[in-house]
């Protein structure tokens, strides 16, 4: 089914007509449609895969072993739907903000780029394509960050690449211990041998890998310094991008590889996930309290979201599972739309600063809503979306007897209600005369309109947070049996006539070297 | 064979780490190099042992041949480890001509004297 290319294919050709085109109002309008399609097809995808299952697609029609795979089930299509809003959304926020002359003409297009690695990211079946995947989203999203920095805040690029490189270079030596143990790359080959594997320390090794790797991409406990340094240095649009989408590839990236590639009875290392969770929210909601500008503190708050979706990865139950998607859901559309509240609040005082900003209640109580709704959202209060998925992470941690964790996770919502009221005090309700606001700066009214447009978005998750929760139960029940996963791999392979694996998995032993007949565990199958 | 790549592999990501924790923005770009060659030799040793094989070109009365996909995965990783270092070729470079330093712990030292008189009581 071709559909599941367009994802990839849309930003690839919008990036390459935006080189090619000059930056004005004539290309604007193009990305801005093709953004709005990619949506749409997006939403098809969801639909889709919600009514038929998984949809896989071989490109240029090699059978799966030797090509590549795309495979759209649920989780997938729903991460692309997200990045297809997230993205429309800090395009037209961009556009609003900047006239065509001030923009710098590579940002279009390197977005776009980036949207590429993304979905990319999120569809591919194979283990060596998602490391290409994050190869391009990562160049992309270095070369926007150092696009329009300034001399001062570039080194802050500097860890950021550096963490990330030695990461990919690590990804890179795991995706061959992969290879070498299981002879494929395919996820869903992977998953039928590797089902029986589980005491096998080489998987064991591999699975340790990928939790580093992943950790590192994801902004996970020890490793997550570079992340609340660098994002406050991108401008408002692009921190929107990044904050919403780009550590949730972390996330999903966890959720495929814990859930549909590995075997699914690694306990041990779903509790050190779980603990690594419950570390990494309770720091990122004591850094985002001490910081005291506002995209700082939402920088580190991406740190405790984060948080909150590997505990529930952790958990490692089906309902654990639902409750990290739904949460995804609920967190990349109010992330986002809070940075791009954020923006609207430094331009309408001239500053993030929360102690030389205030009074915007009174200039526009509108936004003062809408930044109400998401960081109340945000910190789950009933009955926002954010309540749900934490309601959800709370009631299976307490059915595990996960009581410490649990009460982590509280804390840090209490926390996370703190720093927002911090927000909510400093910028709108304060009143001080000294402060200017610069309400004749019409842009403001366009900025607010995109913004209040997300946060009527969230409203949306929140009213139809009941056919959402059963849209992530659907799809964690598809991670979580594989069967129709991988079958549609394996059909693909079938139709191609290649020979489909019946055992479920393969033994240590059954891997030897044809020359001299003796066991060689670095010898992968496929080379027969 | 097999064995000697492992030390080798193993040698090349010691150093390549130890180097990228270096302060001086030259020893961090080898350390890169290593770490890269390092994760290319690891994909290299995944196709076996080479010895009494064929290189994977099918003609008649040809052998067992290596298994071929591990090169076309390095053909990739090398491209996309080039693409990588160059990127930070010209981000290092930038940050020398901003900063005036090549020693990575300058960078990020606090500017204590300068904070101070920001906070009147």
């Amino acid at each position: 089914m071709n559909l599941v290319a367009m994802p990839i294919l849309l930003p690839l050709l919008t990036a390459i007509a935006a080189l090619l085109l000059r930056a004005d109002t004539l290309r604007r309008g193009i990305v801005i449609a093709s953004c709005a399609f990619q949506v749409i097809v997006a939403l098809a995808l969801v639909i889709l895969t919600a009514r038929q299952g998984p949809i896989a697609l071989s490109i240029g029609d090699w059978a799966p072993p030797f090509g590549i795979v795309l495979v759209a089930d649920l989780l997938s299509s729903i991460m692309v739907a997200l990045a297809g809003i997230i993205s429309l959304a800090s395009i037209v926020y961009g556009y609003l903000e900047l006239p065509c002359r001030l923009e710098h003409p590579l940002r279009i297009p390197l977005t776009q780029f980036l949207m590429v690695g993304l979905c990319q990211s999120f569809l591919t079946g194979d283990l060596f394509n998602l490391f290409v995947a994050f190869e391009v989203m990562l160049i992309c999203s270095y070369a926007l960050l150092t696009l329009e920095a300034d001399d001062w805040d570039i080194k802050q690029a500097f860890p950021y690449l550096a963490i990330n490189a030695v990461g990919s270079m690590i990804f890179l030596a795991a995706v061959a211990f992969a290879y070498g143990i299981f002879g494929t790359l395919n996820f869903a080959e992977i998953s039928q041998r590797a089902a029986g594997m589980s005491d096998d320390p080489r998987v064991l090794i591999l699975a340790v890998l990928l939790l580093g790797v992943f950790g590192i991409k994801a902004g996970l406990f020890p490793l997550y310094f570079w992340l609340p340094n660098s994002y406050p240095i991108l401008s408002t649009p692009l921190a929107a991008l990044f904050g919403g989408m780009l550590t949730k590839v972390g996330v999903y990236v966890l959720l495929r590889v814990f859930g549909t590639v590995l075997p699914q009875d690694l306990s041990g290392l779903h509790t050190v996930l779980a603990w690594l969770g419950g570390v990494t929210m309770l720091l990122g909601v004591i850094g985002a309290v001490s910081r005291n500008f506002v995209r700082g503190i939402l920088s580190f708050h991406i740190l405790s979201q984060i948080g909150y979706m590997v505990l529930a990865i952790g958990f490692f139950s089906p309902y654990a599972i639902a409750a990290a998607i739904f949460y995804n859901i609920h967190n990349n559309l109010v992330k986002s739309s809070l940075f791009l509240v954020g923006g609207t609040i430094s331009l309408l005082n001239g500053t993030d600063d929360l102690k030389r900003s205030a009074n915007l209640w009174r200039a526009t109580p509108l936004l003062g809503v809408a930044f109400l709704l998401l960081g109340l959202s945000l910190a789950g209060l009933p009955p926002l979306s954010g309540f749900w998925g934490k309601l959800m992470i709370v009631q299976d941690g307490l059915r595990q007897g996960e009581y410490v964790l649990i009460f982590v996770a509280l804390f840090t919502s209490i926390f996370t209600l703190l720093s927002m009221m911090k927000i909510w005090n400093a910028s709108f309700w304060t009143q001080d005369a000294s402060v200017p606001v610069r309400i004749h700066d019409r842009r403001w009214i366009g900025l607010t309109a995109v913004t209040c447009t997300m946060a009527l978005l969230t409203v949306a998750v929140t009213i139809f947070a009941g056919p959402l929760i059963e849209l992530s139960h659907q799809a964690s029940e598809e991670i979580f049996k594989r069967e129709t996963y991988i079958r549609a791999v394996l059909q693909l392979k079938a139709d191609r006539g290649g020979v489909v694996d019946q055992a479920v998995s393969v033994p240590f032993e059954a891997v030897s070297d044809p020359i001299d007949g003796t066991s060689n565990p670095w010898l992968p199958e496929v080379a027969r | 064979m097999l064995l000697e790549t492992a030390i080798l592999a193993g040698l090349l990501f010691g150093f390549g780490i130890y180097q990228v924790l270096q302060r001086s923005f030259v020893r961090i770009l080898i350390g890169f190099v290593l770490l890269s060659n390092g994760a290319n030799l690891v994909i290299l040793a995944m196709s076996g042992d080479p010895k009494g094989k064929d290189s994977p070109i099918l003609a008649e009365g040809t052998g067992p041949h290596v298994d071929p996909l591990p090169q076309a995965l390095i053909l990739t990783a090398i491209v996309i480890g080039f693409g990588l270092l160059s990127y930070m070729v010209v981000l290092l470079y930038r940050i020398f001509l901003d900063y005036r330093t090549t020693n990575a712990a300058d960078l990020f030292e606090e500017p204590l004297k300068e904070a101070k008189p920001e906070e009147p009581h």
